[in-house]
């Protein structure tokens, strides 16, 4: 600071009015004209910049995506790179996670060097001075942490610790005692005497080492006092060998912004000025009706409401006084929003060139409410108040103006008078310090621990050149942090692929046959949820079949249910519906159900009026009154939340519509719409939709009596993310309606005839029910069991009777995860527990959704069916046999579950592997939001993703594809769909195919598949799952589940352990 | 055993389980052997069932007999006679703490259950449950406090406990900075209170309640002040009471405390702590039946309150900050009403709103799936603008309380920059004439610390 009270003067001074501002235009007089030819290129660069904005919507529907899609066209790693340069954040695991995964088995030594090997490819080999290879020398930097910190720390560490006086614990004996053994070779011959006269640097280097050791013993000193002087000694060769070296060429932090620059600068941050009042704006301008009173002028846009909020006011803030002359003046001069915000990026001194880099920047300063403007504006037609046309670009010139004389401020409190604004940066930059300097103890350091791990002794090292050196440290330096991280990711990838497809291999052998004729066949979503029920229910009844297709089991519609209020998507987010179902009472129970409507609406808008009024002067008064009252549910609700749950259903039953309900499914007229007549499919659409989903089941033929399809959801309570845990092929809804409307198109016999017609004979035995599973609670509901045949009865009971103790025993297998969940509870108890969970306001973590997701099976269930999958594979059917030779069929599959499988699985990665930053953070603090989304505590950015205890038990891998088809299909198939290609070629996922007719497995990579070779052919082999994953919390590895007598050619099953289980 | 001996147990435990609870959890970890998860539920169960059990015996034996007024006295924490100081520990039972006291116990119980549940795995699950152990105590002390030195220790053990719980997730910026505000507005409350003690022990000689307003239970009894005196010591503490309750111009911080997790918020700011302000102008009530003007700055300072937070809680657009000012409304009334010379009728009121927006903040994550319920019975989307009123007001002035509402009544911007910014000022004003000196003296580098370069400057390897 140049002068000493020139802050103080400041800060006074600032007051006064006469001081002129160089944020407001009334000196500086640029003109219009100077600016307006940038406005027409704006809306583009905002909207290029906008990609980099997260892309979810409202919380209400969630719709998992890939977290990085800005980057999608670069191949993953560089991707990283690119997300990690852009938002700050974190690319891969931390090392120290690395290892304790590499500590319990999660990654093997052998992992690491097969993939170090890989990645080095021929440069392993090469040779780093005298002192080993390039592969050794990575190898020891990743099986060992080198510590490291800043500059005081190491020094602090080096005089403080025992660093100096004993061998780090890691190092092996022996190589302890040979960098002890040529060091005392070298001291007594070289060192002492003669030797040192002769070399001045010796000297150098040894002055004062024997005096401190008291060298005139040295012929009786113990081994503990020659460790202490070889680390004392390979200290000082180290750092006398870093000493001078260059510093390696950084990427300087890109600083567009001016922000950035002055808070680097020594400067106030204004972020959090400008954020405070855009937080707030932001969340009642897209209100979607929590707060009592709209925005003033919210339709006329973002700009005009924050001008007429503005324009007359009287700031009290230092910062925002001059913002009513400011937008008085902008607005005498006739500039709109897009002019403004030229005349901003004028006065900021940005020039055309650097405008897309700063606007990405400062939108990216509060980019959760910017992404959600940009996705209320662009893609939320069917929210209550979407936002206009334009938001965003208006958002940000509000924000550059905000900022401007932030900056302004900020700048005169730094002790920066008299320059304009567009200098600032300019000028900032000269003063922020450059740290481009190379830190000798921090060098020195590296290589210091390196040489104990690796058992170089001093003398060795002091033998190395100058250039040797620089060699020396270029190679440590160039395998960095992210580097490491990098290695051991893709060995953790390569740890679990390599398990999953040697378990595929051995157990596409021994896999039970499918029942010739099958009592009833089960039709779930491909959710890797439903992966243990299915393989549950096949325990239970062997004679059973089970099938997967994507959760909207291809009835895509809008859907309003008797007591639903509006129509709602239900189908993939990609797919805009075309068609409207909505869901009747039965006649005979219409008069009931009208009163019972009346009863709930008057219930809804007094529980309504309560909730709002509750909040007000004279309502709050009142409810004071009743306040006492609240104590009831508050403690039961929290005490003993089950029952209280099965109370309030009870209750509700009585204003619930009446349990006869029936589909208003077939349309009579033209086109779709949401009037009656207009609502549904007709027959020939519905055949349509049954003969696809019925060849992509490969589903043909060998019908059962029965045939269930079960869509599926979650309920949970205090969890604004609950859209989340629903099924992601009906756009976070529940798929129950579109399994009920399946099985009442499949039904009927119109539209058997004309399926017959596409070659699928459907039985007039066989009849379709449809179901809803909710994975949260476990409980499976029938849909239309009033429609059943009395012929299908006793099937029916059959198959629940089975499908009951399957829920049971998927219950069980779920609350292995849970860490309040006893092992020794029953499936009974497993399930009453789950119920309680769902129906828990305390409860953070109603289920784990889609967390440990790792694999996506496509392909026939014969060779998988009886495999252990841990709930983390997705299970797709498909029938290589049943496809034509362009593989309509598969391409069909793959181009909706390879993006929505990648989409979960990316979205998983990146909120695990940050979840501060690329997830929402813990949930505890989240503070829902204008009905969109949630923030943390009462102001702060809008946060997207998913939350840490969503994924707190997560393996961060790209998802593995096994696919039944040949190596060349596929190929084929990557050459035709742009979006499957990008994933694959990017190695955004990970790709095998299994060859239908001989098992053999080819593995992608680097373009092209290969024949994978199997690593080991055991695969342990149990009874039942129970016997598997009993008592254990953590992940289990594979294991083949074939009841006695039932396996082909297998071996007896053992008691094998699964990896790292306890006997 | 006699009804005195029953008494005097039952007291002891009131008191007892928190203090021995936190002992327990604090000794542990600084032992370096922290309880697991399931021994601290454990503990923090058993010593609010005995507590709350021991509240509610009390209040059956008292019914019993017809007493109103129970004190227990624990003496002198610390007496030194040359200095004419002591630190007198008493607690009574009446008409007042009982009821504080029960809700007490029973919202922290409540939520206790609930954190335990919903803090699972998190990191900072002990140092939650800490924290909640003091808070606790700081509660029971507060409601049951016979002096006005027993009032201010339990008044300043919830000061500690809600400022270091909103701060909870220390690793980020903003919940620390608004943690740090709301300590200091807990101190400028603090001041104002120790100095209102210290004035009543000068003016009567000790603190006691009961000696100061005469021998009648509350809410009866007279202070044996002046009623010059009364309006001064009174001033101050209604000055120490709008600190801690959030009224005006402190009200900024309510919103802040939301930073913690749900049931902290919930609980502490929401229900109880809010209320403590009440409950010191509760006690002190025969102060305020003194001085009309007094009671008169009571009721504007409380109407005022709840009217600011009326129009406020219209505008906001996040459940947390909505339910913020909704409570902060009803405070202000349960304030004007003590100022009115209504006793009953606040502390009523008090145990109503408590429970009720409890249970309003523990549910706000739930927000929207209650609407998603609402729509569907209602069979529309829900009314957006609820609000009777606005229609007939000017649209100038509907602007003009818009604004109002939206920038929260200036009152965190008029504090930051007439109060916060020339005390920061001067002593930056002072730091540089140090620097300036020291410079001077030592004729040359003023300072060592100026050359330490920020840790973050350096990249790691």
């Amino acid at each position: 600071m140049a002068e000493p009270f020139s802050s103080f003067r400041i800060l006074c001074e600032k007051r006064s009015p006469h001081v002129s501002d160089s944020a407001t235009l009334a000196s500086n007089g640029t003109d219009v004209g100077s600016f307006a030819g940038r406005v027409p290129t704006l809306p583009q660069a905002i909207e290029h910049a906008a990609h980099l904005l997260p892309s979810q919507g409202p919380i209400t529907s969630f719709v998992h995506h890939n977290t990085l899609h800005a980057f999608e066209e670069l191949p993953f790693h560089a991707a990283l790179e690119a997300g990690s340069a852009t938002y700050g954040s974190q690319p891969y695991l931390a090392e120290d996670q690395y290892r304790r995964e590499l500590a319990r088995g999660r990654i093997l030594p052998q992992d690491l060097s097969a993939i170090l090997i890989e990645d080095l490819g021929d440069d392993a080999d090469a040779l780093i001075g005298c002192l080993g290879t390039r592969y050794q020398l990575r190898l020891a930097m990743l099986q060992h942490p080198l510590r490291s910190g800043t500059d005081a720390e190491m020094r602090w560490f080096i005089a403080e610790t025992s660093a100096l006086w004993r061998f780090k614990d890691e190092v092996r004996p022996e190589l302890q005692a040979r960098a002890v053994g040529k060091t005392q070779h070298w001291v007594m011959r070289d060192l002492r005497g003669n030797g040192v006269a002769a070399d001045p640097r010796l000297e150098r280097l040894a002055a004062g080492l024997f005096e401190q050791f008291q060298a005139d013993r040295i012929e009786h000193w113990n081994p503990e006092k020659w460790a202490g002087f070889t680390l004392h000694l390979l200290w000082r060769v180290c750092r006398s060998g870093v000493h001078g070296l260059a510093a390696n060429p950084r990427h300087d932090v890109r600083r567009a912004r001016h922000r950035d620059l002055l808070l680097a600068a020594g400067g106030p941050d204004i972020d959090p000025w400008v954020n405070k009042i855009l937080i707030r704006f932001c969340g009642c301008f897209l209100d979607q009706g929590f707060a009592a009173w709209t925005l003033p002028h919210r339709n006329e846009g973002f700009w005009r409401a924050f001008a007429e909020l503005y324009r007359q006011s009287s700031p009290i803030r230092g910062w925002m006084r001059n913002l009513p002359a400011e937008l008085r003046r902008i607005e005498a001069a006739g500039l709109s929003p897009l002019e403004s915000l030229a005349e901003s990026l004028a006065l900021l001194g940005v020039p055309e060139h650097e405008t897309e880099e700063f606007v990405a920047q400062t939108l990216l300063a509060l980019g959760g409410w910017a992404g959600m403007l940009w996705q209320m504006e662009t893609n939320a037609e069917w929210t209550v108040h979407p936002a206009p046309a334009g938001s965003l670009c208006e958002y940000l010139a509000v924000r550059l103006l905000l900022e401007r004389l932030a900056l302004a401020h900020g700048m005169a409190e730094l002790g920066l008078t008299g320059i304009e604004l567009a200098e600032l940066r300019a000028r900032l930059r000269s003063k922020v310090h450059h740290g481009q300097r190379a830190s000798v103890d921090r060098r020195a350091f590296a290589v210091f621990q390196l040489a104990q791990f690796r058992g170089w002794s001093p003398a060795e090292l002091w033998r190395l050149s100058k250039a040797e050196w620089a060699t020396l440290v270029h190679e440590i330096e160039e395998f960095s942090g992210v580097q490491r991280r990098r290695v051991y990711h893709l060995a953790f990838e390569r740890h679990y692929r390599n398990q999953a497809l040697d378990a595929v291999a051995a157990h596409v052998r021994r896999a039970p046959a499918p029942p010739v004729e099958p009592i009833f066949q089960f039709i779930t979503c491909i959710d890797e949820r439903e992966e243990s029920f299915r393989r549950h229910l096949e325990e239970v009844e062997p004679a059973c079949e089970t099938f997967a297709a994507a959760g909207f089991f291809g009835v895509a519609m809008y859907y309003q249910g008797a007591a639903d209020a509006n129509f709602v998507p239900l189908c993939p987010v990609i797919v805009k519906p075309r068609h409207y179902v909505v869901e009747e009472v039965v006649y005979s129970l219409q008069d009931s159900h009208r009163r019972r409507a009346e009863t709930r609406r008057v219930l809804g808008r007094a529980s309504h009026r309560f909730h709002t009024e509750s909040r007000t002067f004279f309502g709050g008064l009142l409810a004071a009154v009743v306040g006492p009252l609240a104590s009831f549910p508050l403690v039961t609700r929290v005490l003993f939340p089950r029952l209280t749950s099965r109370l309030a259903q009870s209750f509700g039953r009585f204003v619930q519509p009446p349990p006869i309900t029936r589909l208003d499914l077939e349309r009579t007229a033209d086109p779709p719409g949401p009037e009656p007549g207009h609502r549904g499919y007709s027959v020939p659409e519905m055949a349509e939709i049954v003969a696809r989903i019925l060849r992509d089941l490969g589903l043909t033929a060998r019908f059962s009596r029965l045939v269930i399809v079960a869509g599926h959801g979650s309920s949970s309570l205090n969890n604004p993310h609950e859209s989340a845990y629903n099924c992601g092929a009906c756009s976070g809804g529940r798929g129950g309606p579109n399994a009920r409307a399946f099985a009442h198109m499949a039904n009927d016999s119109r539209v058997r005839a004309l399926v017959r017609q596409a070659g699928i004979e459907i039985p007039a035995t066989t009849h379709f029910l449809g179901a809803f599973h909710n994975t949260c609670d476990d409980s499976l509901a029938f849909h239309d069991l009033d429609r059943l045949p009395l012929s299908h009865q006793e099937d029916f009971r059959k198959a629940s009777a089975a499908l009951d103790e399957a829920r049971g025993r998927n219950a069980h297998e779920r609350c292995r995860r849970f860490e309040s969940a006893d092992f020794r509870l029953s499936p009974a108890g497993a399930l009453r527990h789950v119920e309680t969970r769902a129906e828990d306001l305390s409860q953070a973590r109603p289920e784990y959704n889609h967390a440990t997701n790792a694999l996506c099976l496509v392909g026939r269930r014969a060779w998988s069916r009886g495999l252990f999958l841990d709930r983390r594979a997705f299970l797709t059917s498909y029938d290589p046999r049943q496809d034509d030779a362009e593989q309509t069929v598969l391409l069909r599959i793959l181009q909706a579950a390879i993006p929505v499988c990648a989409g979960i699985s990316l979205e998983y990665y990146f909120s695990r592997v940050d979840t501060d930053r690329l997830g929402c953070g813990s949930k505890l603090p989240h503070n829902i939001t204008s009905l969109l989304g949630v923030m943390e505590g009462a102001a702060s950015d809008l946060r997207p993703g998913l939350s840490q205890q969503m994924v707190e038990i997560h393996e961060p891998l790209r998802i593995l594809f096994v696919i039944e088809t040949s190596p060349a299909a596929m190929a084929s198939i990557l050459e035709r769909h742009e979006v499957i290609r990008r994933l694959v070629r990017n190695e955004w996922v990970q790709l095998a195919v299994i060859d239908p007719e001989t098992p053999r497995l080819h593995w992608y990579r680097d373009g092209q598949f290969e024949p994978y070779q199997v690593d080991s052919v055991e695969l342990p082999l149990v009874r039942r799952s129970v016997d598997w994953y009993r008592g254990w919390r953590d992940h289990l590895g594979f294991a083949s589940i074939v009841p006695a007598g039932d396996a082909r050619g297998a071996p007896a099953p053992d008691g094998t352990s699964p990896p790292g289980a306890p006997r | 055993m006699t009804y005195e001996t029953i008494v005097a147990l039952l007291g002891y435990c009131v008191i007892l389980c928190p203090a021995v609870l936190l002992a327990l959890l604090g000794l542990a970890q600084l032992a370096g052997r922290p309880l697991s998860e399931r021994s601290t539920a454990q503990a923090t169960e058993a010593a609010v069932l005995l507590g709350l059990t021991a509240a509610i015996g009390m209040l059956a034996l008292m019914l019993m007999r017809g007493t109103r007024y129970v004190p227990i006295e624990f003496g002198n924490l610390v007496f030194i006679p040359e200095q004419h100081f002591h630190f007198h520990l008493k607690l009574i039972f009446d008409r007042l703490s009982v009821p504080f006291l029960i809700l007490s116990y029973a919202l922290v119980g409540t939520v206790g259950a609930f954190a335990n549940r919903y803090l699972h795995r998190e990191q900072g699950y002990r140092r939650f449950f800490l924290f909640y152990a003091i808070f606790l105590l700081g509660m029971v002390v507060a409601s049951l406090a016979g002096t006005i030195e027993t009032l201010f220790l339990g008044w300043e053990l919830v000061g500690l406990s809600s400022a270091l719980l909103v701060a909870y997730f220390h690793e980020r910026a903003a919940p620390v900075v608004n943690g740090q505000r709301i300590w200091s507005v807990y101190r400028v409350a603090d001041a104002a209170f120790l100095i209102a003690a210290v004035a009543l022990h000068h003016a009567t000689g000790e603190g006691d309640f009961a000696g100061l307003m005469g021998t009648g239970p509350w809410p009866g009894g007279h202070a044996a002040l002046s009623s010059q005196q009364a309006l001064g010591i009174g001033l101050l503490l209604v000055a120490a009471a709008a600190g801690k309750s959030g009224l005006i111009p402190f009200s900024g911080w309510l919103p802040r405390a939301m930073e913690g997790p749900t049931p902290s918020s919930a609980v502490f700011y929401g229900a109880l702590s809010v209320h403590l302000g009440a409950l010191l102008l509760l006690r002190v009530s025969p102060i305020l039946d003194l001085s009309l003007t007094l009671s008169a700055v009571v009721v504007v300072l409380g109407l005022a309150t709840a009217l600011f937070a009326a129009l406020t809680v219209r505008v906001q657009a996040d459940v947390k900050s909505a339910l913020a000012y909704a409570s902060l409304t009803q405070v202000g009334l349960i304030t004007a009403e003590i100022g009115l010379g209504l006793r009953y009728i606040p502390l009523i009121h008090i145990i109503g709103h408590a429970c009720l927006r409890t249970l309003q903040l523990l549910r706000a994550p739930t927000l929207l799936r209650d609407y998603h319920r609402l729509e569907n019975a209602i069979g529309a989307h829900l009314p957006g603008e609820h609000d009777p009123w606005g229609r007939w007001l000017p649209p100038r002035m509907r602007e003009w309380l818009y604004r109002f509402s939206f920038e929260r009544g200036y009152f965190d911007a008029w504090l930051d920059e007439y109060v916060i910014r020339p005390f920061v000022a001067l002593f930056r004003w002072c730091d540089a004439a140090e620097r300036r000196w020291t410079t001077l003296l030592s004729g040359g580098k003023g300072r060592e610390s100026d050359q330490v370069i920020a840790a973050h400057e350096e990249e790691p390897l």
